[in-house]
C-alpha cells in the first residue's frame, strides 16, 4: 500500500522534473541575460550607462504658445505608455464586467454562442484586425462614410490617442471579459440570494457580494490587458500615425538599431516596474480575499 | 434567464465592435482593386492569387507546423507539470515553481521575446554555431509562452478532482501509472484540451516573440505580414484571413453539433451536483484560477468523460499525424538556399506574373542536373535584416540590401568577394551602375533594382504651383494633410535636401538642424507613415508624400475616382540602389553565385522589375521593348530618368554609411521628434 503511493509520488516527482528543468532553461536563466546585457557595454564591461540614461537622457519639445521645454525622453515615453494602457484597461473593465456578468447569467446556449462569437475574433491574425482598423478609421474611412450618410459631420479620430486606445481596447478585450465571466460563472447563487433575504437591496448585492467574489478574475482581467498593451508597437504605428512613441517602439527602434544593451537596459527597467506593480496587486488581492 | 431588453442592446452592440472590422475583411478581400481602402468592385481574383502564392502559404505551413508542434509538446509537458506541482508537499519549492510559472504570463511579450533572443545568441556565439537562431528556437520560445496557460487550464481541473479516486484505484489493484491514466487523466481531459486549444491558438497568433526569435528562413505568417512594411499589404492576406475564418467557423459549428447530444444530459447532472457552469468554456484560465477553482464540487458524468475522451483523443491524433506527415514533407533531401530580401521584393508568381524562385528551381537542374531548393524570407528594413545577420545567428545565402548597408556590412567583414566566372550575366549591368561608392571595386555585390524618394500629391488637392520642390511638405496651406516617411533615415533626408544640407553629415549640427525643421514639419504632418501611405493616398485622405518613385504607379493603379495622383522628383533627392550580395554565413556560394546570375537572366530580371516597379539596372531590360510598353510612356519617363548624369547624381545625394555613434544620435534625435 505505501509502496504503491510512493510508487505514485515517484511517478509525480518525474512528470515535474522536465517542465522544472525546461523553466529554470527557458523563463529563468533569460532573464539574467536581459540583466547582464542591460549593465554591460558592447564589449561586455560593466556599466551603469543603459540605465542612467534611461532616467536622465532629455529632450527638447515645443509646448504651449511656442515655448520649448526639456524633457526626459524615456519617462515621458514611459508615462505616456502607461496612460494609454491604463484608460485601454479602465474601458475594457467597464465595458467588459457588466458583458461578463450578462454571460454568466444567460442560458446555457446563449452562454455558449456568445463566448464562442467572443472568442472567434482572436483567431484572426491581430496585424489584419488592426489593419481593418485603419480602413474603418480614417478620415475618408468606413466610420465618415457612415456618419456622412445619416448627416453628421466627419470626425477625425486616426492618428489621435482615441485610435490608439480604441485599437488595444479591441484586441485585448476578451482577455478582460473571459477571467471575470469564468469566475462569475463559478459563483454560488445561494449566496446571493441570502444577502437579498438578508435585506440587500440589487447594488448593495453587487458591491457587497458580487464584486469582491469576482474579484480574481477582474484582477487577472487588468493584467491580461495593462501588460500587453503597455509594451505594445504594432497598434501605436499603425492607428496612431506613426505620432505616439510607446515604450514598445522604443525597444523596438533600439533593437533595429542594434543597440541591443540599451534595448536590454529598457526592458529590464520595464520588467522591473511592471513585477513591482503585479506584486501589490496580487497582495491587494489576497488581503481582499482573505477578507471574505 | 432571460436578458433584458437594455441587456440584449448592450451585448449587440458589443458584438457590433467585436466584428465591425472582421466585416471590412470580409468585404474587401472581394475586392477588385489592389486597394484596402477603396473598394472598386467584387471579385474573387485575390483568392485565386492567394492559391498561387507559394511564398504566402508555405508562410501559413510553417505557421502550422510551430503552433501544432509547440501545442502538442506544450501541453505534454504542462499536464505533466500539473500533475507534479499539485500534490507538491514543498513549500518553498512550491511557491518558487508557482512564481516562475506567472513570469512569461506578466512579463509583456516583447520582455520574452527580447530575453530568449539575447540568450539564444549568446550561447550560439559561445560556441561558434553558424546559426542560433532557427525553428528550434522558434519552438523554444513557442513553447515556453504557451506553458503556463495549459498549466493553469490543467491545476484547477486537479483540484477540483476527489483526492481518494486515485486511492481507491490502487485498493482495487491499478498499478501508479495504471491509475494515473485511468483515473485521473480522464478526471483533467476538459482541462487539458483547453489548454491545448489555448497553447494553439496563443502561438498562432503570435508576432512579437517570434520576431525576436526567429531566424534562418523559417518564416511565420505574422513574420510575413510585418514585413510587407516597405510595400503594400494587399488584399490577398485579407482573403487569406477570410478563409481562415470560416474554417475556424466550420470547425467550431462542428464541434458544437457534436456535442449537442450529450450536451442537454451533461447539464443535467453537472446541476444535480451542484457544478459550475462554466469550465469547459472557460476559454482563457485566470491568472488566479487556482485558488477560485477549489470549492467546486467534482464528479464528471462517466458519458461526458468518455466523450471528452474521445474528442480529445480525434483532435490529438489529427495533430500528431499533421505534424508527422509536415516534418517528413518538410525534412530537406535536397541542398535549400537561404534567400533574405525585402517583402514584396520578387515576382513571385502573383497576379499572373513569372515565378523567378520556381523559374530558377527548374533552370538549375536543366543547367547543373541536381535539385535545389529556394527558402525565400523576407526582411523590413535594412537595419532589421543587419541586426539579424551582425547577431551571428542565422545564416543565409543571397541578400539584397541598400547601398549604404552594404557598404557596412563590406567594411565588417560581413561579405564574400563574389567569383564573376560564375556570374557571367553581370555583362548586362549598365556601365552607370558600377563602381558606386559602396563597392568602388565591384567585389561584393550585383545591382538588383534602383530608385529614388520623389513627392507623391493630389492634384484634387494641391495646386500645381506650389509643387516642384520639398517645400511643398512643410506648407501650411495643406496642414493636416501632409504625410512623412516613419524612418529616420528618409525623413531626416527630405529636411536635409530642403535645407541644402549634406544627408550623410558627420556633424551632429547638421542632423540637429534638420532635426529642428522636422520638429517645424510636426504639427503639419498627419501621419508618419510607411506601408500605409497607399491606403491614405489612394483614398484621398491625404494631400502629399515623399516616398519611393515606383510605388507611385502602385497607387495610381488604385486610386479612388476623386484622387488624381502625380509625381515629381526634387532637384536633389536620395538616390538608392539595392543589390545582390553573399554573406559570410553563406553555406552554399556557387548556387548563390548560380542565383545571382539567374537573377539578371531576360525573363526572370523583367518579371522582377515589372512586379517590383523601381528603375532596373539591367540593359537587358531597359532596352526591351515589351517592358518599356508594358510600363507606358509615364512610368519609363519616372523610373529611369536621364541615366547619363545618374553616377553623378548617385554619388552626390545617395545615403552612405554612418559610425555607429552617429547612428545612435540620429536615432536619439528621432525619439525625440517622436515624443513631440
Amino acid at each position: 500500500m505505501t509502496k504503491k503511493k510512493d510508487g505514485l509520488t515517484l511517478v509525480r516527482r518525474l512528470a515535474l522534473a522536465p517542465y522544472s528543468a525546461w523553466a529554470l532553461l527557458f523563463i529563468v536563466v533569460p532573464l539574467f541575460f536581459v540583466a547582464y546585457y542591460a549593465f554591460t557595454d558592447n564589449s561586455f564591461h560593466f556599466t551603469f550607462s543603459n540605465i542612467t540614461r534611461f532616467f536622465t537622457a532629455t529632450s527638447e519639445v515645443s509646448g504651449n504658445g511656442g515655448v520649448t521645454k526639456e524633457v526626459h525622453t524615456y519617462l515621458v515615453i514611459f508615462f505616456r505608455s502607461l496612460k494609454l494602457a491604463v484608460i485601454s484597461t479602465i474601458i475594457c473593465l467597464a465595458a467588459g464586467y457588466p458583458m461578463a456578468y450578462l454571460l454568466s447569467r444567460a442560458s446555457d446556449r446563449t452562454q455558449k454562442i456568445l463566448i464562442t462569437l467572443i472568442m472567434i475574433p482572436m483567431w484572426m491574425n491581430f496585424l489584419i484586425r488592426t489593419y481593418a482598423w485603419m480602413t474603418i478609421l480614417q478620415d475618408t474611412g468606413i466610420l465618415n462614410s457612415l456618419l456622412r450618410s445619416i448627416g453628421l459631420g466627419p470626425v477625425h479620430v486616426i492618428g489621435t490617442e482615441t485610435a490608439v486606445v480604441i485599437g488595444m481596447v479591441y484586441d485585448y478585450f476578451p482577455y478582460m471579459i473571459l477571467p471575470i465571466y469564468s469566475v462569475m460563472a463559478k459563483m454560488d447563487l445561494k449566496l446571493l440570494e441570502a444577502a437579498r433575504d438578508l435585506g440587500c437591496n440589487s447594488f448593495q448585492v453587487l458591491r457587497r457580494v458580487i464584486f469582491p467574489l469576482s474579484l480574481p478574475g477582474v484582477i487577472s482581467g487588468i493584467t491580461m490587458v495593462l501588460i500587453p498593451s503597455i509594451s505594445t508597437f504594432y497598434i501605436s504605428q499603425k492607428l496612431g500615425n506613426g505620432k505616439f512613441y510607446l515604450i514598445g517602439d522604443a525597444i523596438e527602434g533600439q533593437y533595429v538599431a542594434n543597440n541591443l544593451h540599451f534595448a536590454a537596459a529598457i526592458a529590464f527597467i520595464l520588467m522591473v516596474i511592471l513585477l513591482v506593480c503585479m506584486a501589490f496587486m496580487q497582495r491587494f488581492a489576497n488581503s481582499k480575499a482573505s477578507v471574505q | 434567464m432571460k436578458m433584458k431588453p437594455i441587456a440584449k442592446i448592450y451585448t449587440a452592440l458589443i458584438m457590433l465592435f467585436l466584428f465591425a472590422p472582421i466585416a471590412i475583411l470580409l468585404v474587401f478581400s472581394f475586392n477588385e482593386a489592389k486597394s484596402l481602402s477603396v473598394f472598386s468592385g467584387g471579385s474573387l481574383y485575390w483568392y485565386k492569387e492567394l492559391l498561387h502564392d507559394t511564398e504566402t502559404l508555405d508562410a501559413v505551413r510553417n505557421t502550422l507546423i510551430l503552433a501544432i508542434s509547440a501545442s502538442l509538446i506544450s501541453t505534454v509537458m504542462g499536464t505533466a507539470a500539473a500533475v507534479g506541482i499539485f500534490r507538491l508537499r514543498n513549500k518553498v519549492l512550491r511557491t518558487s515553481l508557482d512564481t516562475v510559472t506567472n513570469i512569461p504570463m506578466i512579463n509583456p511579450d516583447i520582455i520574452t521575446g527580447i530575453s530568449l533572443m539575447l540568450m539564444f545568441v549568446f550561447v550560439g556565439r559561445l560556441f561558434g554555431a553558424a546559426t542560433s537562431l532557427n525553428f528550434g528556437t522558434m519552438l523554444i520560445a513557442h513553447i515556453t509562452f504557451c506553458l503556463p496557460y495549459v498549466i493553469l487550464q490543467v491545476l484547477p481541473k486537479l483540484q477540483q478532482m476527489d483526492r481518494a479516486l486515485p486511492e481507491a484505484a490502487m485498493d482495487l489493484g491499478c498499478t501508479p501509472l495504471k491509475a494515473f491514466i485511468k483515473v485521473e487523466i480522464p478526471e483533467i481531459m476538459p482541462g487539458v484540451i483547453t489548454g491545448l486549444i489555448m497553447a494553439f491558438t496563443l502561438s498562432l497568433d503570435d508576432f512579437v516573440i517570434s520576431y525576436f526569435t526567429s531566424g534562418n528562413g523559417f518564416e511565420t505568417l505574422p513574420i510575413r505580414i510585418y514585413n510587407m512594411t516597405k510595400k503594400t499589404v494587399t488584399p490577398k492576406m485579407y482573403a487569406l484571413s477570410t478563409i481562415i475564418f470560416f474554417v475556424i467557423l466550420a470547425l467550431l459549428i462542428m464541434t458544437n453539433l457534436m456535442d449537442n447530444p450529450t450536451y442537454a444530459e451533461t447539464r443535467r447532472n453537472e446541476r444535480r451536483a451542484g457544478r459550475n457552469k462554466a469550465d469547459a468554456d472557460g476559454f482563457v484560465a485566470s491568472a488566479t484560477s487556482g485558488t477560485v477553482g477549489g470549492r467546486d464540487v467534482p464528479p464528471v458524468g462517466s458519458a461526458r468523460a468518455k466523450f471528452r475522451r474521445r474528442i480529445a483523443l480525434a483532435i490529438g491524433g489529427v495533430l500528431a499525424v499533421g505534424m508527422i506527415i509536415i516534418l517528413v514533407v518538410a525534412a530537406p533531401q535536397t541542398p535549400v538556399l537561404n534567400v533574405y530580401n525585402w517583402g514584396e521584393y520578387i515576382s513571385d508568381g502573383s497576379e499572373g506574373s513569372f515565378d523567378t524562385i520556381k523559374g530558377f528551381e527548374a533552370w538549375y537542374k536543366e543547367k547543373y542536373g541536381s535539385e535545389v531548393e529556394v527558402n525565400y524570407t523576407t526582411f523590413a528594413s535594412n537595419e532589421d535584416m543587419y541586426a539579424k545577420i551582425s547577431s551571428g545567428a542565422v545564416s543565409y545565402d543571397v541578400i539584397i540590401p541598400s547601398d549604404y548597408m552594404i557598404a557596412r556590412m563590406a567594411q565588417e567583414g560581413m561579405l564574400l568577394e563574389l567569383d564573376y566566372d560564375n556570374i557571367p550575366n553581370y555583362s548586362h549591368i549598365g556601365e552607370s551602375f558600377r563602381g558606386l561608392y559602396y563597392d568602388p571595386d565591384n567585389r561584393y555585390s550585383v545591382p538588383y533594382t534602383y530608385s529614388f524618394v520623389g513627392v507623391i500629391w493630389d492634384a484634387n488637392q494641391v495646386d500645381e504651383e506650389d509643387t516642384g520642390d520639398w517645400d511643398l511638405l512643410w506648407n501650411e496651406k495643406y496642414a493636416g494633410n501632409i504625410l512623412q516617411f516613419n524612418n529616420s533615415r528618409d525623413a531626416f533626408a527630405t529636411a536635409q535636401f530642403k535645407l541644402g544640407l549634406d544627408v550623410n553629415s558627420q556633424d551632429p549640427e547638421t542632423w540637429r538642424r534638420a532635426l529642428a525643421e522636422l520638429k517645424k514639419q510636426s504639427p503639419l504632418v498627419k501621419s508618419y507613415v510607411m506601408d500605409e501611405v497607399y491606403n491614405m493616398m489612394e483614398s484621398g485622405e491625404a494631400a502629399a508624400v515623399p516616398y519611393y518613385a515606383g510605388d507611385y504607379f502602385t497607387m495610381l493603379d488604385a486610386q479612388a475616382e476623386s484622387v488624381d495622383l502625380r509625381f515629381y522628383l526634387p532637384e536633389r533627392s536620395n538616390y538608392f540602389i539595392d543589390a545582390m550580395c553573399i554573406p559570410t554565413c553563406c553555406q552554399h556560394k556557387d548556387i548563390a553565385e548560380a542565383f545571382i546570375n539567374y537573377m539578371l537572366e531576360e525573363e526572370p530580371a523583367i518579371a522582377n522589375a515589372e512586379y517590383i516597379c523601381y528603375g532596373c539596372p539591367n540593359d537587358l531590360v531597359y532596352e526591351n521593348e515589351d517592358y518599356a510598353e508594358e510600363m507606358g510612356e509615364e512610368a519609363m519617363e519616372i523610373l529611369y530618368p536621364d541615366l547619363d548624369t545618374f553616377a553623378e547624381r548617385y554619388n552626390s545625394f545617395a545615403f552612405r554609411n554612418l559610425d555607429s555613434d552617429m547612428l545612435d544620435l540620429v536615432n536619439t534625435l528621432w525619439e525625440e521628434l517622436k515624443i513631440n
